[in-house]
């Protein structure tokens, strides 16, 4: 008896504790990129059908993964070699695209896997490693309207997750400027 | 506080907090923009081609060499020096590579803008065609005789249409310089008899006695000469070249010195005459060499042996006998030696005697276009690409110039890249003139202090963006021209400044000689291959225009100045006079101007205001140096706000506290202070030139901005300086030999 407010206390300050915890790890949790709903693009691309249906490979489009940092978008004028002779008629987002290339305006998507900005991301090195696209973006291919959807965390704690498990450096200039 | 209570608090604050911070979204505050990956509409070149460098050109008031910038999918990512283009061997310096900000600054101007009200600093949007209707009806109705174009330095090819723009309206054309340079070019002019900047051959040098000019960090050509002064100290096998700095305050460059001899300043004068001196009496150089010394000085060889012998002049100098002449030995013993001076030696009052008498040393020691001497740079190779020297103006002819627009002689002012309200002193005018012009009109790029006061804004194209023929001056001791081309497509909706004039001059019913901006330029560099020499032999035009934009430039090493010595005298002898009684004002302030951001005129530019200075490290704001002694005396640390006051006004600055600063000298860096100017530079620092007398120079009319007194007190508040070095006071580690500095032999 003689312990027990000490006890009752000390396990009620742990639960008063725990709720702001417990929120931190919410918010983390509902925050993480991979909760995020899918952003809306000025045009809603389906991966699915270039890459499903028409069996298109990634580096057809995102020319420059192989070789650069960057992935890099195609420009309008390789999307125009084939949708030239596909009818725009009633598919509001060809229509669009057909505009953008017509009238010389770039078209600006919102960025779906953002890093920040003091870290550096080589595609290629990872690709000449041996990784698939689909490490880090999933099974983009599979995605269809209204667009990509990030589906791993790509936060700091990943990265370095996954460069112990592959015996890559891991010290801070390897990502960071 | 009952346990319940506490618990209640506890659970509260702490949720709240969480719940607060947790509000919004990652990403929130920033630009809607950040997160944005641009399609492109066509195959960006370096897709095509792999990693593409384009070469062009730095702005004039960098040197005007040759650059190349890396582009990646249509954006300019990195500037770097021109590996082909003479003198500075690939290199850049950090103003250069600035540029990429400049391009896509988010406070840069896009489309022609008309003010609400004039000096309101509200402008609405307004169309292209009608601002350049508007102009051109304005330069009609008021004729270009009453009109005034300031500008900036300008290329060589902007010269050229800017020439062309006078020549149909009639303008009056006033180029907005630092002083400093002002001087110098005057006293070049009356020396050698050339208009082109002079460049010290240092990497052929073995001694180089340099008056006060930071050339390390700044000055006239610092990508040049701090590739020159690695091979002075360190390209020649077992000869190690010797460096003695003589100045007033211990800057980056005077660091670099084997010997600093801190002087008075504005006496630098006063030590060449007694350097002079020396070498006069000891017969340590043939008398014949004297002459044209003396005439530009106006004095004769007994005035020189008796007035200024070392004894005589050291009280006026803070030298001592002694040290004046071991630098004039050292001037002989180490052949081939060259003479420069500059920065506040061109800024006291008698700035002009200063440069005279120091570079004046060259014909001394026959180091005038010599190997390891000064060598001077030939006018450029063709006559249109020069820019008249009776256009840059002193303090005093501004002030003249200002006077008329308040007159109402002068009703029409256009101005490019120049800030006239920012660099001048208040006394000029500058500020109600452009309130009392009729119209004013800018063509600068970014919202600065003098465009707030504009009616129309007409914003230039970024200088990444332009094309131009560009002539570095200083040269690298031979005809050289430099080639700018647009690395990547305009970023936004401005048009450059020579387009602009070439319009107007449509629109006022006259034929212009070249259409746009890029025919002038390559017409003007199709006259280089008339003149049937340089770097690019071409056996037809275009081939000619492609090798000239790959390599960058066109350069003749046959093409040299002889220059001539003066047969006049330039400038007397004078001592430098200071604004302030001693008894209220007993310390000088000193300003410089910042490695990065000059004179003010690169603040915009986020990674200029990061670099530190490189004695203090400090960044982003302006402070006092201040030596330990006088800080030991008013009992400051570095921290402390002082309140900085002089007969022009006064300021509060935290004090950084620096053992080399020089007791009874009070150093502030130019560069702050904007009150526009963008997001980066404004509302941050001091301005000095709020500070200062406007004294001048009295032979050049120059603006003297190291002639003004201070006093400082204690107002007891603190702030935080953000410098780069550790706060952590530096302590010797016993167990290392302590690293002895010993002076080198001389």
């Amino acid at each position: 008896m003689r312990y027990l407010r000490l006890i009752l206390f000390v396990l009620i300050v742990l639960v008063v504790m725990a709720v702001p915890l417990a929120l931190v790890l919410a918010r983390s949790y509902f925050l993480a990129p991979t909760a995020q709903p899918v952003k809306a693009q000025p045009i809603q691309f389906p991966h699915s059908v270039h890459v499903q249906a028409v069996g298109l490979d990634c580096t057809y489009c995102h020319q420059n993964a192989m070789t650069s940092a960057q992935a890099t978008l195609p420009p309008l004028e390789l999307c125009m070699q084939c949708h030239k002779i596909i009818p725009t008629q009633g598919r509001p987002d060809l229509e669009k695209l057909v505009a953008a290339f017509q009238q010389g305006q770039p078209i600006l998507w919102n960025k779906v896997h953002q890093l920040p900005d003091h870290t550096h991301f080589v595609h290629s090195v990872h690709l000449s490693f041996g990784f698939q696209c689909s490490t880090c973006h999933g099974d983009v291919g599979a995605m269809g309207k209204p667009g990509v959807k990030q589906v791993r965390d790509l936060r700091m704690g990943d990265c370095i997750t996954c460069h112990q498990q592959n015996g890559a450096r891991t010290d801070c200039s390897v990502c960071h400027y | 506080m009952r346990r319940r209570d506490f618990l209640k608090v506890a659970a509260t604050s702490a949720t709240g907090a969480v719940l607060f911070a947790g509000c919004g979204r990652i990403g929130d505050g920033v630009p809607e923009s950040e997160f944005k990956l641009a399609q492109p509409v066509f195959h960006p070149n370096d897709w095509l081609y792999r990693d593409a460098w384009f070469a062009t050109a730095a702005p004039p008031e960098q040197g005007g060499y040759g650059l190349i910038v890396r582009v990646f999918e249509g954006r300019a990512k990195k500037v770097d020096g021109n590996p082909d283009f003479p003198g500075i061997y690939g290199k850049s310096d950090a103003r250069a590579q600035a540029l990429v900000q400049e391009l896509y600054h988010p406070d840069r101007l896009s489309g022609a803008r008309r003010a609400t009200s004039r000096g309101s600093e509200q402008f609405e949007a307004f169309p292209w065609d009608s601002a350049l209707q508007e102009v051109t009806q304005i330069l009609r109705e008021e004729g270009g005789e009453r009109a005034v174009l300031i500008t900036g330095r300008l290329s060589a090819s902007q010269a050229a249409i800017v020439a062309a723009f006078q020549k149909v309206t009639g303008i009056r054309h006033a180029v907005l310089e630092p002083d400093e340079f002002v001087v110098l070019r005057t006293a070049i002019r009356q020396l050698f008899g050339v208009s082109t900047l002079p460049i010290p051959d240092l990497a052929n040098a073995h001694f180089l006695l340099n008056f006060s000019a930071d050339f390390l960090h700044g000055w006239i050509a610092p990508v040049a000469l701090a590739h020159a002064y690695g091979e002075f100290r360190q390209g020649k096998r077992g000869q190690r070249g010797l460096y003695y700095h003589v100045g007033p305050r211990l800057s980056g460059t005077a660091a670099n010195a084997d010997r600093w001899f801190p002087i008075i300043p504005g006496s630098e004068g006063l030590v060449a005459l007694a350097i002079a001196q020396v070498l006069s009496t000891e017969g340590k150089v043939p008398q014949d060499r004297f002459g044209p010394y003396l005439t530009a000085l106006g004095l004769d060889a007994p005035r020189l042996a008796s007035e200024y012998t070392p004894e005589r002049v050291a009280p006026a100098t803070g030298l001592s006998a002694e040290q004046i002449r071991e630098i004039a030995h050292a001037l002989v013993e180490h052949q081939p030696a060259v003479v420069i001076a500059g920065t506040s030696a061109a800024a006291a009052t008698n700035g002009l005697f200063n440069l005279v008498a120091t570079f004046g040393l060259n014909w001394l020691l026959g180091s005038v276009n010599q190997p390891g001497g000064l060598l001077l740079n030939p006018d450029p190779p063709l006559p249109d690409l020069r820019v008249p020297d009776d256009a840059i103006l002193p303090l005093r002819g501004w002030t003249e110039l200002f006077e008329q627009i308040r007159a109402g002689t002068i009703s029409t002012v256009l101005v490019y890249r120049a800030n006239p309200v920012y660099a001048l002193p208040s006394a000029s005018g500058v500020r109600e003139a452009l309130q009392a012009a009729k119209h004013v009109v800018s063509f600068s790029p970014f919202l600065d202090e003098t465009t707030t006061l504009a009616d129309l804004v007409l914003p230039d194209q970024a200088w990444l963006e332009q094309w131009g023929l560009s002539v570095p001056d200083p040269g690298p001791g031979f005809a050289a021209v430099a080639i700018q081309q647009p690395v990547v497509k305009p970023f936004l909706d401005a048009r450059a400044f020579g387009d602009v004039l070439l319009d107007l001059i449509r629109l006022l019913g006259q034929e212009p000689p070249w259409s746009t901006q890029e025919e002038a330029t390559k017409a003007l560099a199709l006259q280089l291959r008339s003149l049937g020499r340089g770097s690019i032999p071409a056996t037809n035009d275009k081939e000619f225009l492609v090798t000239l934009q790959a390599r960058g430039g066109w350069w003749d090493e046959q093409s040299r100045a002889t220059g001539s010595a003066p047969s006049a005298a330039a400038v007397q002898p004078r001592e430098p006079a200071f604004a302030g009684e001693q008894n209220q004002f007993p310390l000088v302030l000193h300003p410089y101007p910042l490695p990065t951001l000059g004179y003010g005129e690169l603040a915009h530019l986020p990674w200029l205001q990061g670099l530190p200075e490189p004695i203090s490290t400090n960044v982003w704001q302006t402070w006092i140096e201040v030596s330990q002694a006088t800080a030991d005396e008013l009992g400051l640390h570095t921290g402390d706000v002082v309140r900085v006051l002089t007969p022009q006004g006064d300021v509060e600055l935290p004090v950084y506290v620096n053992p080399a600063t020089q007791p009874g000298v009070i150093a502030i860096p130019f560069g702050q202070g904007h009150t526009a100017y963008t997001r980066y530079a404004e509302g941050r620092g001091v301005n000095p030139v709020t500070l200062l007398a406007p004294e001048t120079d009295a032979d050049a009319g120059t603006f003297a901005w190291a002639a003004t007194r201070c006093r400082i007190e204690k107002t007891g508040r603190r702030a935080r300086l953000a410098r780069f070095e550790g706060m952590v006071p530096a302590f010797q580690l016993e167990e290392f030999p302590i690293v002895r500095v010993t002076a080198p032999k001389a």
